[in-house]
């Protein structure tokens, strides 16, 4: 579904990622984990052009998004994306927030469009907060819209930006609970996250990062049972 | 008769007031003019200025942009009235008060670019990002996303640039214009009330007003913009 070859990005003279090759298949939930500074935020950032690779290819669905001529709004409204800051939009209530994006790239007229929001709440059990302000919503609340916000848009992938580094410890689950479904549901999801718990439950393949490169990957099992670097060793035994 | 008798008599004495007035409305002229043209003048440079340079082509407008701030912003508003009135509109029978909005409108546009570009440039980078990441285009994200934030940050430095604009526009008298300051100068003088602290009193309360109106307009305006901060 997202074939990445030879991506490298630097900013300046620092290079944050270097030379990675690497595929998501349709249905995947691929965790991507590893300390900070590690690339891989970068990495996910770079799957939909959010940062424009130093060099290397990106394919989605048959179409090299790196090249210049690709029309990216295109190819985005079919990638759906979760920021750690959740970066809803203040100065519209959570209905406008969700059907913004789906009415002005002619996805759906308004009232479809609403309607699509209206369901999407239900299913994340804030129905009542249509007519709200994101900010009278708590950090939990607001992950949630926003991931409904990228759903609206009827992505093939979603991408999950460490959704819940920014949350308070117990608002974390109901955060995770929705991802967890959506995994269910059998959405492909790319996901940087520090919740092992959740790489261990959910994904279906986890990639550690580190100094640029993905320096092992496996099943969350055999990862998180029997991590063969010993760069991943350490990390684990620091975080588990 | 004692300042007071003065102060009223301009208001009584229909060829005081009516002078007064006929400068007051000339004031008000170029000012709600140049404001106009400032704000749309300022919106286009504070865009160009913000717009990434795709192709070397487009440095050129961005190029242009600068400069213009630049030499407005570093040069004294009374001589870019002259060379608008003394060189640029030295036509026989152009309209004086076309001039005016003119010169106070570029120069108020110059500033307003500052204020909108650092407007723009205070809303969080992430919002374009989720704009972006949901597939609108940059056009897009900027007009529906980032400019309504940015407006509502802006407000307050327009409307001192506003209020500024107002009070400058006193020096049109300089090229022969007659506004507020002038019809003061012009009822205080020897044929008429031989007395100038009364219709400078009467034309300082007149611009006092109106600068308080447009106060009174921004916090409203302002207020309204909040209504989403509300929790």
């Amino acid at each position: 579904m997202i074939d990445v070859k030879h991506l490298s990005k630097s900013f300046g003279n620092h290079l944050v990622l270097d030379d990675i090759s690497e595929h998501i298949f349709p249905g995947e939930k691929v965790v991507v984990i590893g300390p900070s500074g590690s690339g891989k935020s970068t990495f996910l950032r770079c799957l939909n052009l959010l940062e424009t690779p130093t060099a290397g290819t990106i394919t989605f669905e048959n179409t090299v998004i790196t090249d210049p001529k690709v029309k990216i709004d295109k190819v985005r409204q079919q990638m759906g994306m979760v920021f750690q800051h959740f970066n809803l939009f203040p100065n519209m209530t959570i209905r406008k927030n969700i059907t913004l994006a789906p009415v002005r790239t002619g996805l759906m007229k308004q009232a479809e469009a609403d309607e699509v929001a209206a369901s999407l709440l239900k299913r994340v059990d804030l129905s009542d907060k249509a007519e709200a302000y994101p900010n009278q919503l708590s950090g939990g609340q607001k992950q949630r819209i926003a991931i409904v916000r990228a759903l609206a848009m009827r992505p093939k992938v979603m991408l999950f930006d460490e959704p819940t580094s920014a949350l308070d410890p117990e608002m974390v689950g109901e955060v995770l609970d929705v991802m967890k479904e959506l995994a269910q549901e059998g959405m492909t999801m790319v996901v940087v996250t520090h919740e092992m718990g959740f790489a261990r439950e959910v994904g279906s393949r986890v990639l550690f990062m580190d100094g640029g490169h993905i320096l092992e990957q496996n099943t969350p099992k055999e990862f998180f049972d029997h991590p063969q670097n010993p760069r991943t060793q350490l990390f684990l035994s620091k975080v588990l | 008769m004692t300042f007071l008798e003065k102060f009223t008599l301009i208001f009584t004495n229909a060829k005081y007031l009516d002078s007064m007035l006929t400068g007051l409305r000339m004031t008000l002229a170029i000012s709600i003019g140049a404001a106009v043209l400032g704000l749309i003048l300022g919106t286009i440079v504070a865009l160009v200025g913000l717009a990434k340079a795709k192709t070397p082509l487009m440095k050129i407008p961005k190029l242009i942009c600068a400069v213009y701030v630049t030499v407005v912003r570093g040069t004294p508003m009374a001589l870019q009235l002259f060379i608008m009135a003394f060189v640029v509109f030295a036509i026989r029978g152009f309209p004086l008060v076309v001039t005016a909005i003119i010169a106070f409108g570029i120069n108020s546009g110059a500033y307003v670019s500052e204020n909108i570009r650092g407007g723009i440039l205070s809303v969080d980078i992430g919002q374009t990002e989720a704009g972006r990441s949901l597939g609108l285009s940059s056009a897009a994200t900027m007009w529906y996303i980032v400019i309504p934030q940015a407006i509502k940050n802006v407000i307050p430095s327009i409307g001192n640039e506003l209020i500024a604009l107002i009070k400058e526009t006193s020096i049109v008298s300089m090229i022969g214009m007659y506004d507020l300051t002038a019809a003061a100068k012009n009822v205080g003088s020897g044929q008429n009330l031989a007395n100038y602290l009364a219709p400078m009193s009467v034309a300082a309360l007149f611009y006092l007003v109106i600068v308080y109106l447009l106060t009174f307009i921004i916090k409203i305006i302002e207020g309204r913009l909040r209504q989403s901060d509300r929790r």
